[in-house]
């Protein structure tokens, strides 16, 4: 039984009966007796009634004073009743308690000698007044967001230069805080407006913070249309290559949302600087969160052929072999669909072979962190052993590839890497005699 | 004889002192230069050297001009006039370069008759190929207007110049022909405008000194703008200036890709370029200039006008290097699609030809007409950002 405690919640305390200075509702709240934080805004009688249950649940990050709290239930009181003790309990609450055979008063534990108990109306008034004044001010202030975010919108069609560039950082700061700015925006043409300060001539400084708009928010695929034009597309890439690691970032995600989705020329992911852009920020160990971004839009702009030759003549191939150890297990698997990709074609292939620690690295990845990963290692081994038949394959067999191979052969993993593995270690074994490729397969035992 | 070696010792001090007195008087001096010196080159240190480069006719002087008129004085009366010769040079070529066109297409196309100039005009036109062989040329009077016009009008002369890209025309031609009346005023003094459309071929260099003001008027940065002449005699003056260079701005002129060059007619204007352009991104010496910081690149893809009006009629394709283009639709989508295709193809030259480590280096591609000063400005702004951002990079301070 949860002894209540008259908690240090409430700063002024709460004491009618000494000081006496409780008048009337309007004072008690007003001057924030009943504590529970400040900026208690005064209502004027708007006829309005809200459901108070609903309004507790809407202001549930709120202090709620002290005393408004059911000591049974440790929650706000729908319907306070006082027992002849003159302690005051949720209904539902104290009437469970006496279900439950108890007859005495669950905070001072004296036994009941009356059992009637009164609604406590003064209560009730004081929480509904009290609620009703918070919900009022909450609603106002995120009105209030919307208001402003309103207003920055007109300020842009109309301002230029250092003022368009202040709008824009408080228009961001707005829609990354507030949801129901965000909704204000799109729906006020926000977007078309954002987009349109995009073009050739748009500097950095509006550039980055329009799009850091941009990314937050929802867009028609209209809207993509519109952001799709290669001069849009021209500025976002330079953005992206000089920005900060978070206008990076922005710039990343808005291009992985522009060409998601099939309906698009791969023209626009097909420009050099993109691709070196997203490389470098691939590259930069020192900001894992671009990272992981820049890999996700690598992982998309392979899947679109046309594209890989250009990615592999940018030297990515052996930059990301190089990054393998550093991945965590979601980068790894992005960064291996990626090689594999690349791996389909024959210039891809050739750059992984010419890379000296490539196999090796991926060698020992398979079977250590996912299936997925397991899969894309075996797919860039068997890609690059059938390329150069000789030379890789001794190479993966020295770096221990035989013994990985029957690894996943004798696993759960799901039967077309069996089959692959299976066939994998036979290219590799063609190399050698029986005895030589057992031994490289450091096996105790003879296989087939 | 001790006093003899007293008054002697002092004797030798107080010769001395003037030694030491003439000396540190010297060494005040030659401290005051060393001084000096190294102020000046402190504050050289932060001037920072744009470099204008590219092919002949590219439009590296036009730019040149447009940042005087942008962030200096602008031209003054004085040198305003000073270009009447070389608008009226810039006249008598043009017209004389289209008849000696005419003349050549009538003697070697099947449908010869389209070329020949009417007969009233013959003595006329003979007379004004005449001088625009001179070496000097006169003042260009009413008359000398009048009778350039009537031959500019001929249909012959107008089919010889449809078919410019042929000839050594150049791109002020058409502007200055429909501008005759008012080139002939006595009192004519050149506008800004034909300033900018004057052609005269640069030689060696020239150099300006400006700092593009903010909007809130706090001092920029300042910089020193270099001039070159483009054709092949004047590029091995380019190598001295190359050291330390913040910025080369490298013009090449989009609309040329049909055109053959003054120098050598057998050669391709814009293969030219790209082989310019292939041979600049090589040089060693833009690897480190001040700061340590690598020389950005800055691609100016100049004379946007003029190649938006040519794409639609004469196909990409007329250059060997954009051989596998192919035209997407028409209209504006054409023009743009054509533009991104060139763009596209500088992109992929500057990637082939820079090393790895050295792709960290600035580089970023711009759309000019550089006779839209309005466009000019709002290009170097974003120039002017980018080196800004740039310094503040490579200062640890963004």
């Amino acid at each position: 039984m949860p002894m209540y405690q008259p908690s240090s919640r409430g700063r002024d305390g709460f004491e009618v009966s000494g000081g006496g200075q409780v008048l009337d509702l309007e004072t008690a709240v007003k001057d924030g007796i009943l504590g529970g934080g400040g900026g208690v805004v005064h209502s004027c009688a708007t006829g309005e009634k809200f459901d108070l249950k609903k309004m507790i649940e809407e202001l549930d990050s709120i202090e709620i004073p002290s005393v408004f709290i059911c000591p049974i239930s440790l929650e706000p009181m729908q319907d306070p009743v006082t027992l002849c003790t003159g302690q005051t309990y949720e209904r539902s609450n104290i009437l469970k308690w006496f279900s439950l055979g108890h007859f005495t008063c669950p905070t001072t534990m004296q036994e009941l000698w009356d059992d009637s108990i009164t609604p406590n109306s003064t209560l009730y008034q004081l929480i509904y007044s009290w609620f009703t004044q918070k919900y009022l001010a909450m609603k106002k202030r995120s009105e209030d967001v919307q208001g402003r975010a309103l207003e920055l919108l007109e300020t842009l069609k109309k301002v230029k230069g250092q003022a368009r560039v202040q709008a824009l950082k408080e228009l961001r700061q707005v829609v990354s805080a507030h949801d129901s700015a965000k909704k204000t925006v799109v729906d006020n043409g926000g977007v078309a407006l954002l987009s349109s300060l995009l073009g050739p001539f748009t500097t950095h400084a509006v550039g980055s913070e329009a799009i850091g708009i941009l990314v937050n928010l929802d867009f028609s695929s209209d809207a993509k249309t519109n952001l799709r034009q290669p001069a849009k597309v021209s500025l976002m890439v330079d953005i992206l290559n000089e920005g900060s690691i978070d206008t990076k970032i922005n710039c990343t995600k808005l291009i992985e949302i522009l060409i998601d989705g099939e309906d698009f020329e791969s023209e626009i992911v097909s420009s050099l600087s993109l691709l070196v852009g997203v490389l470098r920020l691939v590259k930069d160990k020192r900001h894992p969160n671009g990272v992981l971004a820049g890999l996700r839009l690598l992982k998309m702009i392979c899947s679109h052929e046309s594209v890989r030759n250009s990615v592999v003549s940018i030297g990515a191939v052996p930059q990301l072999v190089e990054l393998l150890p550093t991945l965590n297990p979601e980068c790894l698997e992005l960064a291996l669909y990626v090689l594999e990709a690349l791996c389909t074609l024959p210039e891809g292939g050739l750059a992984l072979k010419n890379c000296p620690s490539a196999i090796p690295a991926i060698v020992k990845l398979l079977m250590k962190v996912s299936e997925s990963c397991t899969h894309f290692a075996l797919s860039i081994l068997w890609a690059v052993c059938k390329l150069a038949p000789e030379e890789c394959a001794a190479l993966a067999v020295d770096a221990g590839l035989a013994a990985k191979l029957l690894l996943v052969i004798q696993s759960g993993c799901n039967p077309v890497l069996k089959q692959r593995s299976a066939e994998l270690l036979k290219l590799c074994s063609l190399n050698y005699t029986a005895t030589l490729f057992i031994s490289k397969c450091k096996l105790t035992r003879t296989i087939q | 004889m001790l006093i003899t070696a007293i008054e002697s010792m002092g004797l030798l001090c107080s010769r001395h002192q003037e030694y030491n007195q003439a000396d540190s008087e010297e060494n005040a001096q030659t401290a005051e230069i060393e001084r000096r010196i190294e102020q000046e080159t402190k504050a050289e240190k932060h001037i920072q050297k744009l470099l204008l480069l590219g092919a002949g006719e590219s439009g590296k002087s036009t730019i040149f001009k447009q940042i005087k008129l942008l962030f200096q004085t602008g031209f003054d009366e004085a040198e305003l006039k000073s270009y009447i010769p070389v608008v009226y040079a810039n006249v008598y070529q043009t017209i004389k370069t289209l008849y000696d066109g005419s003349k050549e297409l009538a003697q070697n196309e099947a449908d010869s008759l389209k070329y020949v100039i009417s007969a009233e005009t013959k003595d006329v036109a003979e007379k004004l190929s005449s001088i625009g062989g001179r070496l000097d040329y006169p003042h260009l009077s009413k008359e000398l207007a009048q009778e350039i016009e009537t031959l500019w009008k001929d249909a012959a002369i107008q089919e010889t110049y449809s078919r410019g890209n042929e000839f050594q025309v150049p791109d002020c031609a058409h502007y200055f022909m429909e501008n005759l009346s008012r080139l002939s005023d006595t009192n004519y003094v050149p506008t800004k405008e034909d300033v900018l459309f004057a052609r005269v071929r640069t030689t060696g260099v020239v150099e300006i000194q400006f700092s593009p003001v903010g909007e809130n008027k706090k001092s920029g940065e300042v910089y020193r703008l270099f001039d070159v002449g483009g054709q092949r005699n004047e590029r091995r003056k380019w190598i001295h200036l190359f050291e330390g260079v913040s910025a080369v701005i490298f013009c090449a002129a989009i609309s040329e890709y049909d055109q053959t060059l003054f120098e050598d007619e057998n050669k391709n204007r814009m293969m030219e370029t790209r082989e310019l352009f292939e041979w600049v991104l090589k040089q060693p010496c833009f690897e480190v200039c001040q700061l340590h910081v690598k020389t950005s690149f800055m691609l100016f893809l100049n004379k946007f006008d003029i190649f938006e009006k040519k794409v639609l009629n004469v196909p990409l394709n007329a250059c060997e290097w954009f051989k596998d283009y192919q035209p997407v639709s028409t209209g504006k989508q054409e023009i743009e699609h054509a533009y991104e295709f060139v763009k596209k193809k500088f992109e992929e030259l500057y990637f082939q030809c820079t090393a790895p480590d050295r792709v960290d280096r600035v580089f970023k591609i711009y759309r000019t007409t550089a006779l839209d000063q309005k466009l000019v400005k709002k290009t170097f702004k974003l120039v002017d950002e980018t080196l800004r951002r740039r310094n503040l990079f490579e200062a640890g301070l963004l």
